[in-house]
């Protein structure tokens, strides 16, 4: 009796496995467990994703996508985990800037014998996209999005400090008149002028970085750290003067600035592209603070146009084959069909033909923020990025939340980066 | 089949002995033993956790390169009054050691141990960089610092804590029964809910901390990312989360004193406080010892919380020891120097494990 | 002494609230609406009474959540280590306290060398040594490290020895073998022991962060402990906070039913580790 039970199940697993494709996808993005499979109805990063997944393992046939976990902080850790025990994910998530590291260890696919069969056209992809996925000649993951640090503006604090001309934000283009508009808006409604999470993820980093970009410096050349140099500090010190002049608060993390935004304590959050659906749903609700809001590209302090920007991509790792690989890439081919439905996260899209879509342009806010794809930068690649981010995030909280010379932490932040790129 | 297992074999009492030691040896081998040699093994070695992986020769042998990267620097000098205040303690407590030895106090082997971990004390911390040197990783320090600091602060808040909360529980009552279950009940939740739990009672924005605060007209503190207090927020939650047990261990201890003591104690008006000063507190010397030690090799190997609360920051003051292992290996591939690191934390559990056997067995004497 | 002893309950009841009162901020937040919550979370006497109140979280979870997955993992986990290291510290521990047999002293010094090793200091080789077997991802994975922990030998080594010589020297006359002495009579007396190893090895195992954090990367095989953390995230914001702490409370309900039905069992149970240990 007994055998024949497990005679049963064996048979029925079998006869699903045959039917039915298990494929594995792991991402980031947070979890949303009821994201439903409409992918126009869904609001977020994480629901929009979940119901291009659940949409995917719907419609696809003879595929289920299993989705692994969602975690952020661990996410890293936990693929190269899975890739040095064996088990990769089929498909997953990853930034362009990890491409190095993956890519060069060969543990990530070179998908591009793959496309076509899969009716991927990468010939659509804008050549940004293209370039953000290609590593030594080869095509190494399927491009999602360009995402990059924008100024968030609550229009009526901006308006109350006579920073509003035209419907449009007046932004500063020195350092010197940021602490001016700050000191207005200060003066005005006794609100801060600026948030973003200085204290735990490195939103802050990506600020000086972009300030440092904007005087045409970069933390590290080739092989030799840059960081300790007038740019760097130039850079800090236009933040630090807003925190000294008690008209920023370097102490709120991701959900604490993100909050005081929403309650419109703050004129200015500086955050990603990836909340501008979230924030305009939120000030369409009547119980939030935030009524007016609008998006603004990086402004210029100094010299050039700049401001942090990096890729999600989906990659799918080398040791996949036959089946699995081509199911794999349907699923891939899935997510970059759905290409406009990602967009609506307020991230800008890769495929030529959806930036030129009337739907594309037609999305909230989309407007506001078009200089931003032409302004987009990043650090040089590197197979450590990571933990240079890391170094440059302690050394920056060094200097705002415990007051440490900003020379020193730049020459510290120097010594290390410079160690990790000897290594 | 039945009928064969009914059949009484007689065995010697080696092959019982044999028979029963087989699984613990087994599994000891196979997961502890191996695994530890294996962890010096790759500890000699430049070890990426992904390159590895894909090829199994990408690893090469550096002997102890690894140990010297982590713990060493260039041009490291060394002075007696590099650090004062932890070179005094030391210096003050090789002096003691003495003393007592030759005022007879304690046992030659409680003077060695003792006189051994001052010395240490003394000889560390005067390490220091010297003029243009540096420490080749100037975050490992630091690190076991900090796991120090919250090891210093949290052991003697836990053990005082349930010390004080079992005096007052110490009685077979209904009321005394419900105070204990309350007092015990943050014991067995997991520390994913200890934290979620008191990351946001410590949110300046949302945190019930800050909600009072501005209740009564305060100002917010910004617990978590203000470096004064962060770790100090990790040291209450892990007190509010770990006291129970010591608390038991504690009544269970208290439980064992004989009620003529206490009796006779009376005789001598020693009741409440000088009660527990004059007669509980001597005769738990030995669970005092007990809990103390549990509590040190516990809150060592601490992770969860700052991994989850502060994730090491700011600016790496909360950055403990295990969390340092852990990103090395997983975060930077760099399972070589992970693994030193390890070996360190192994150091520093043995040693402190024999100094307490050390002292317990003359406790027992 | 009866007067004293009313105003020391009474006293109590203010470090007691305290004590109780992060744990009933969380059931109280996991029955507000996130909406409410988004904006405030002191709405009535600083959050600690849901007022407004929602089961909506709850009903979320149940209809959606991993949180009941997670949560048979972490129970099948804790029970199968709990399970295993019972059988594996009784008997070594039996064997090392109370019979003859060669390298007697060795090995019981071995074992008493590992207690000295922390299992921090482990888990990068056995990350590695699993990765190679292909053992990653699945429930022995969970367990079988942490049945290797000689404490609870040490536990047991040192019960059995407080155990009269005479028990065991009347059935050997008896003509019982030394396995049946075990079985039937030492484990019985062995029961208060067991007990006290089985509930630390079970809140242990509950507890238990590192191991299953770098071991479990499908979602499966988390524990309530390692999913709890993949959904605290800072950036998550469809979850709201109202749903996260609803997760807690459904995480930490059973154990702490369960602790208060065996209460009892618990405090007693610690009461001979204490004294032993």
């Amino acid at each position: 009796m007994k055998h024949l039970i497990i005679g049963a199940a064996v048979a029925a697993t079998v006869a699903t496995g045959a039917t039915a494709q298990e494929v594995t996808l792991g991402r980031f993005f947070g979890a949303c467990e009821d994201a439903g499979t409409d992918t126009k109805a869904s609001v977020g990063e994480a629901c929009i994703i979940q119901s291009i997944i659940n949409a995917a393992d719907a419609e696809l046939d003879g595929i289920t996508v299993t989705t692994l976990p969602t975690d952020w902080g661990n996410y890293y850790d936990q693929i190269k985990a899975a890739y040095a025990g064996g088990t990769p994910p089929d498909v997953h998530v990853m930034h362009r800037h990890r491409v190095p590291e993956f890519a060069g260890l060969g543990a990530i696919a070179d998908i591009s014998g793959d496309l076509e069969a899969a009716g991927i056209d990468p010939s659509d992809w804008s050549e940004n996209a293209l370039a953000a996925v290609s590593y030594e000649g080869g095509i190494y993951g399927v491009p999602m999005d360009f995402h990059a640090n924008l100024w968030h503006v609550n229009m009526d604090l901006m308006a109350a400090a006579g920073l509003v001309e035209d419907g449009k934000p007046v932004l500063p283009t020195s350092p010197e008149e940021l602490l001016q508009h700050a000191q207005m808006v200060k003066d005005a409604t006794g609100q801060d002028y600026l948030a973003a999470d200085f204290a735990q993820f490195p939103i802050g980093v990506r600020l000086v970085l972009a300030l440092m970009w904007q005087q045409n410096a970069n933390i590290f050349d080739g092989d030799t750290a840059t960081i300790n140099n007038d740019a760097a500090a130039n850079a800090v010190t236009a933040m630090t003067q807003l925190f000294d002049a008690g008209l920023a608060n370097p102490q709120l993390n991701y959900a604490d600035s993100q909050q005081a935004f929403l309650n419109g304590e703050a004129a200015i959050l500086v955050n990603g592209t990836w909340v501008v659906d979230f924030y305009t749903a939120e000030a369409a609700k009547e119980e939030v603070a935030l009524d007016n809001y609008y998006v603004a590209d990086f402004p210029t302090l100094f010299d050039t146009g700049a401001t942090w920007a990096d890729s999600h991509m989906w990659a799918i790792p080398a040791s996949l084959d036959g089946d699995q690989r081509a199911a794999a890439m349907k699923v891939l081919a899935f997510i970059n069909d759905h290409n406009i439905d990602w967009a609506r996260t307020g991230h800008m899209a890769v495929r030529t033909s959806v930036l030129e879509s009337a739907e594309y342009a037609g999305l909230p806010h989309r407007d506001e923020y078009t200089g931003t794809a032409a302004i987009a930068r990043d650090t040089p690649p590197s197979e450590r990025y990571g933990a240079i981010q890391d170094v440059l995030n302690r050394e920056l909280q060094a200097i705002w939340l415990t007051g440490k010379d900003v020379t020193a932490a730049l020459a510290d932040a120097e010594a290390e980066v410079q160690d990790l790129l000897d290594r | 089949m039945t009928g064969q297992t009914r059949q009484k074999r007689r065995i010697t009492q080696g092959q019982a002995a044999f028979v029963l030691l087989l699984p613990f040896l087994a599994t000891y081998a196979l997961f502890l033993v191996y695994p530890f040699l294996r962890g010096i093994w790759i500890s000699l070695h430049d070890w990426n956790l992904l390159a590895v992986a894909f090829n199994p020769d990408a690893k090469e042998f550096v002997g102890l390169r690894n140990y010297e990267r982590v713990m060493w620097g260039r041009n490291i000098e060394w002075g007696a009054v590099a650090s004062p205040l932890l070179q005094g303690i030391g210096a003050a407590g090789v002096a003691l050691s003495v003393f007592l030895r030759r005022a007879g106090r304690v046992s030659k082997v409680t003077a060695i141990a003792l006189g051994l971990a001052s010395a240490l004390l003394f000889v560390l911390p005067g390490f220091h960089p010297g003029e243009g040197g540096r420490w080749y990783d100037r975050r490992f320090w630091p690190t076991v610092g900090n796991t120090l600091v919250f090891v210093g602060w949290t052991v003697p808040g836990v053990t005082v804590a349930a010390l004080l909360i079992a005096a007052a529980l110490n009685r077979e009552t209904r009321a005394m029964s419900v105070y204990r279950t309350l007092f015990f009940l943050s014991q067995i939740l997991s520390v994913t809910v200890v934290t979620l739990i008191w990351q946001i009672m410590f949110s300046p924005r949302q945190g019930l901390i800050a909600n009072v605060t501005e209740a009564f007209g305060g100002s917010p503190i910004v617990w978590l990312t203000d470096e004064r207090f962060a770790m100090a927020a990790i040291v209450i939650t892990t007190i509010w989360w770990s006291l129970g047990i010591a608390m038991i261990l504690f009544l269970a201890g208290m439980q064992d004193i004989s009620k003529d003591l206490y009796e006779a104690g009376a005789l001598d008006n020693a009741t409440g406080a000088r009660a527990f000063w004059y007669i509980t507190l001597p005769n738990l010397k030995r669970t005092i010892t007990l809990v103390i030690v549990l509590q040190v090799i516990l809150q060592f190997q601490v992770f969860g919380q700052a991994h989850l609360m502060t994730q090491g920051g700011p600016n790496d003051t909360t950055q403990v020891l295990v969390r340092y292992i852990y990103q090395t290996a997983f975060r930077d591939s760099e399972l070589g120097r992970a693994s030193a690191m390890a070996v360190f934390l192994f150091v520093i559990m043995g040693g402190f494990s024999i100094l307490q056997f050390v002292l317990g067995r003359e406790d027992d004497q | 002494m009866n007067r004293s002893y009313k105003w020391l309950v009474m006293a109590l009841a203010i470090p007691a609230f305290l004590w109780l009162v992060p744990t009933l901020w969380m059931v109280s937040l996991s029955f507000q609406p996130n909406e409410v919550l988004a904006r405030t979370t002191s709405t009535t006497f600083f959050g600690l009474i849901p007022i407004p109140f929602t089961a909506e979280n709850y009903a979320a979870l149940f209809a959606f959540g991993q949180t009941p997955m997670w949560f048979l993992n972490s129970l099948i986990v804790a029970a199968g280590m709990t399970l295993g290291v019972l059988i594996v510290s009784t008997t070594a521990g039996y064997a090392l306290a109370r019979l003859e047999f060669p390298f007697k002293r060795a090995i019981t010094i071995l074992c008493l060398v590992g207690l000295m090793v922390p299992e921090q200091a482990v888990f990068i080789p056995l990350y590695t040594m699993f990765a190679d077997l292909g053992w990653h991802n699945s429930y022995h994975a969970l367990i079988l490290p942490r049945m290797a922990v000689p404490i609870g030998v040490f536990l047991m080594l040192q019960f059995f020895k407080a155990i009269p010589k005479d028990i065991e020297e009347a059935a050997r006359l008896d003509g019982v073998g030394w396995l049946q002495i075990f079985w039937y009579v030492m484990l019985p007396l062995a029961r208060p022991a067991m007990m006290t190893l089985a509930i630390l090895t079970f809140l242990y195992a509950w507890n238990d962060y590192l191991w299953p954090l770098v071991s479990a990367q499908r979602q499966e095989f988390f524990t309530i402990t390692l999913g709890l953390a993949s959904i605290q995230s800072n950036f998550a914001q469809s979850e709201g906070l109202g749903r996260v702490m609803a997760s807690g409370v459904i995480a930490s309900l059973p154990v702490v039913v369960m602790f208060l039905i065996f209460q009892r069992y618990v405090v007693q149970a610690m009461t001979v580790g204490g004294t032993k240990g």
